[in-house]
């Protein structure tokens, strides 16, 4: 059972293609909702934790404790003025913030979320390529941050678009090849390691301990596809203003911003799916998806701790790490798993 | 006015780029004329004077005990090394020395400020670096050195709280007693502060080995401060021409012979360490007496002319701070002249940020310790 | 050795000495050799009849601050800042607010006011009624009028 064939059942009394259609409209519906459930989450989880680290009080004036100073602000952001520069290159800086949301959106819908009580597997897309596919969505968000960043006429914009070339560039390979490590370890166990599900579920011990460096390159990798510090830079507030997204404003900019939390918060899935044994654990046929949601949840506030306490790396740097550092330690990584698949048979 | 395009490359295939005055990390209203090679900066030219008020002249057409003011709002994050470098040259030039529990109470107010002054560079270098958490501690920290300015003379930042002839209010106990409560407490917290930046591997890197910066230039282009003590020349004012009671205090001067970005970071840290020290010795030294030099009372303050010139150098937290005052005879001063720290350093900018890159540029100017207020004036 | 005017002590105890301005280079120049390496202040004076321009050398081993006055009746004076880098922007400044035109100044702009800025405000004789406004054109330069103009 799952949250489409519930659904379906539901509207069965309209016989099978409009109940069908239905539970897929709706099913979209629940991860939007889902997504934004999440996003204000993150982002009023963040202020207050922010706040904590920093001796100050964080959010407290709008509802209990602050809990709704984010809708405040997204409608002070829905309310404002989009002032649109004039050089801008029309088509693409308008449609970049809407690319990163949809990637966004899009990667979570990929995820496997374990069971749930009643409702059964909340898993939306099964597919038998599910990781191939969630590595295609994810490499979406970047396309939209380097058309903001080309065609805002900026020079900030563009030097921060430079920078996260160069970024993505530098990060991908290795985290590919720490992933294709993984998949090397479950085919020994399932003949179709490419499904996530079959990935997570075959994890009995969790890969991120046979594969420690693979975990560590991956996170790294995450962090910077996030883009947050200590690898924010392209969009380095103290360098380079705001980088890519220096010309937006209003609920465009909202977008980019929603983005970076969402991305925060799909990395920590991510990691927790596939290096942390994702959903499994004792009664995972009922509460899996809390076992993927504490996880998830660990992982973004170690994240959000390293955020708030590290400078800023030098883009320079951070390629040379990048070539120098990650894709030797993800193909040790990919040698050492071979060894452990293939002579110790984990 | 210029009516090249700045849009496009020049024919190095160099861009330009202003940064500031509205920039996150000028520190308020500085503009870079920057020209870019990629990531790489070519050439740089600071433009200033958007701060500008010309203090000089207003302070020429006030009274003497006016111009404290103007002071206070040159260095509004160490206001009491300012009024302290003004009072010097304009003690010397009226003839009105204050008494020695003035002098005292002057020493402890400037090493609070100083150390105040130094907290807010060290959040801000945080700030330039992309570290957002220690500003917070920084700041947390220098609000307390605030607290005590507000028990002593009513004000926060802007102090206005030593006068011509001594200071306008007494010590009491309460004062000394929070104080010694603030230096006790502080060191414990300074090493934490201390201890979040140098322990951090990216931040070494960001620092190490970057904008180094030789004695010979930096004398050259009249660098003076923490940046030419973390260059390897031992120079401080408070030791080379002691003012105020500051010969009789033991204290050291922290130099650095590495000349890079993490020795002025470290030069600056030790300061602060020093000024707890000598905050501890001389509120226990503060000697019993007057506060105040009866022959500058309210009442003679605009009566009080000066003859002749003097020139009073101090040290304030940016560097060597010096007060040029000519007198006619009159009750306004004829000529006044700030040697502003700030501005001197700042001049070194075009020098150190060349060829280096972006990120390193504003690691750079995040070491100088620029305050607008002075720079401009 | 360059011909001293006049020797004097000042009221904080320091040595002044005065030059003519045809000497003073070369004055300069002989005090660098002799450890004056860092050139603290240059500070010009309006006294009315004539300029007079006043530096402040400092000898950092000798613990020693040197006075050293010139004077100009034609607002020239000229430039030591091929000696002395910190000279540049010291010159730039007083001939922004005093008006003192030091020659052989590599680049002799204002420092702080606008380029076209009418005046020079420590001069004793400068206007003070007369509100001058600045604004920014389409590079960001920015330019001074007497007209307040759309932005005031």
């Amino acid at each position: 059972m799952n949250v489409l064939l519930r659904l379906a059942q539901f509207f069965a009394p309209l016989t099978h293609y409009p109940a069908y259609i239905l539970a897929y409209l709706f099913e979209t519906l629940f991860l939007i909702i889902f997504v934004m459930v999440s996003l204000v989450a993150m982002i009023y989880l963040f202020r207050k934790y922010m706040a904590r680290l920093q001796l100050r009080i964080g959010p407290n004036r709008v509802g209990k404790f602050g809990t709704l100073q984010l809708i405040a602000d997204s409608l002070k952001l829905v309310g404002k003025e989009s002032i649109l520069p004039a050089g801008r290159d029309d088509l693409p800086y308008r449609i970049a913030p809407i690319i990163v949301f949809l990637g966004l959106v899009l990667s979570f819908a990929l995820l496997p979320y374990g069971q749930f009580f009643y409702i059964g597997s909340l898993t939306v897309t099964n597919s038998d390529v599910s990781l191939l596919l969630l590595f295609a969505a994810l490499a979406i968000m970047p396309i939209g941050e380097i058309l903001a960043g080309f065609s805002s006429r900026n020079k900030y914009a563009v030097v921060g678009a430079l920078r996260g070339v160069a970024k993505d560039v530098s990060f991908e390979i290795p985290m590919m090849i720490s992933v294709l490590a993984l998949v090397m370890m479950a085919s020994a166990k399932t003949a179709n390691p490419l499904n996530l599900t079959n990935l997570v579920e075959v994890q009995f011990i969790p890969y991120g301990i046979p594969q420690i460096i693979g975990l560590g390159v991956f996170f790294i990798a995450m962090v910077a596809r996030a883009s947050y510090s200590p690898f924010d830079m392209s969009e380095s507030d103290s360098e380079l203003v705001s980088g890519h997204s220096i010309e937006y404003t209003g609920m465009r900019f909202g977008m980019f911003y929603m983005g970076l939390f969402g991305s925060i918060f799909l990395s920590s899935l991510i990691v927790s799916l596939l290096y942390l044994g994702g959903y499994n654990g004792p009664f995972s046929g009922y509460a899996g998806f809390v076992y993927l949601l504490i996880k998830a949840v660990i992982l973004v506030l170690i994240s959000f701790t390293i955020w708030l306490s590290v400078p800023r790396i030098r883009i320079d740097k951070f390629v040379n790490m990048g070539w120098k550092y990650l894709l030797p330690a993800s193909i040790i990584n990919l040698i050492i798993a071979g060894i452990l698949t293939l002579g110790v048979g984990i | 006015m210029m009516n090249t395009d700045i849009s496009k490359p020049d024919e190095h295939g160099w861009v330009e780029l202003n940064m500031g005055p509205q920039h996150p990390s000028t520190h308020g209203v500085l503009r870079l004329k920057v020209k870019l090679d990629g990531e790489i900066i070519k050439e740089v030219e600071p433009v200033i004077g958007y701060l500008h008020r010309n203090a000089e002249k207003i302070c020429e057409l006030d009274y003497y005990c006016d111009s404290l003011i103007y002071f206070d709002r040159m260095d509004y994050v160490g206001a009491m090394n300012m009024e302290v470098g003004f009072l010097e040259a304009a003690e010397k030039l009226l003839g009105i020395p204050p008494p020695e529990r003035a002098e005292w109470i002057r020493v402890v107010m400037a090493e609070l400020s100083r150390i105040a002054s130094h907290l807010v560079w060290a959040g801000a270098f945080g700030l330039d670096l992309g570290m957002l958490t220690p500003f917070f501690y920084c700041f947390v920290e220098r609000e307390k050195i605030l607290r005590i300015f507000t028990e002593v003379c009513g004000t926060r930042q802007e102090t206005n709280y030593m006068s011509i002839g001594g200071v306008y209010q007494d010590f009491n106990d309460k004062i000394v007693h929070d104080i010694l409560e603030f230096t006790e407490q502080f060191p414990k917290k300074l090493e934490d502060i201390f201890s979040a930046y140098v322990k951090n591997d990216i931040f070494i890197s960001r620092t190490k080995g970057i904008g180094i910066l030789e004695p010979e230039v930096a004398l050259n282009y009249g660098v003076t401060g923490p940046m030419l003590r973390a260059s390897g020349v031992e120079y401080d004012v408070r030791k080379a021409e002691p003012y105020l009671v500051y010969d009789k205090l033991n204290f050291d001067i922290p130099v650095s012979y590495k000349k890079d970005n993490l020795a002025r970071f470290l030069v600056r840290f030790e300061e602060m360490r020093q000024s707890i020290k000598i905050i501890n010795q001389a509120v226990k030294k503060i000697s019993d007496g007057p506060y105040f030099n009866p022959k500058a009372k309210k009442s003679l303050m605009i009566r009080l002319r000066g003859e002749g010139e003097v020139y009073a150098r101090t040290e304030s937290s940016k560097g060597e701070f010096g007060v040029y005052l000519v007198g006619d005879g009159g009750v306004k001063p004829y000529r006044l002249r700030v040697r502003s720290p700030s501005l001197k350093n700042l001049s070194i900018l075009p020098y150190l940020a060349k060829d280096v890159m972006i990120a390193d540029m504003v690691a750079i100017s995040g070491t100088i310790d620029l305050v607008f207020g002075e720079v401009d004036r | 050795m360059v011909e001293i005017l006049e020797e004097t002590t000042g009221k904080d105890g320091r040595r002044i000495l005065k030059v003519a301005k045809e000497n003073l280079v070369q004055l300069m120049k002989d005090l660098k050799d002799q450890g004056f390496v860092h050139l603290s202040l240059i500070t010009g004076v309006d006294r009315k009849d004539k300029l007079e321009v006043v530096y402040h050398v400092h000898n950092l081993e000798k613990n020693e601050v040197l006075v050293v006055k010139t004077e100009t009746l034609d607002e020239r004076v000229p430039s030591i800042a091929t000696i002395f880098e910190s000279a540049n922007w010291d010159e730039r400044e007083q001939y922004d607010l005093m008006g003192i035109v030091f020659e052989g100044h590599p680049n002799l702009k204002r420092l702080f006011l606008p380029e076209n800025w009418v005046g020079h405000p420590l001069r004793k004789n400068y206007d003070l009624s007369k509100v001058q406004y600045i604004n920014m054109d389409e590079n960001g330069e920015d330019y001074a009028t007497f007209d307040p103009g759309d932005g005031w």
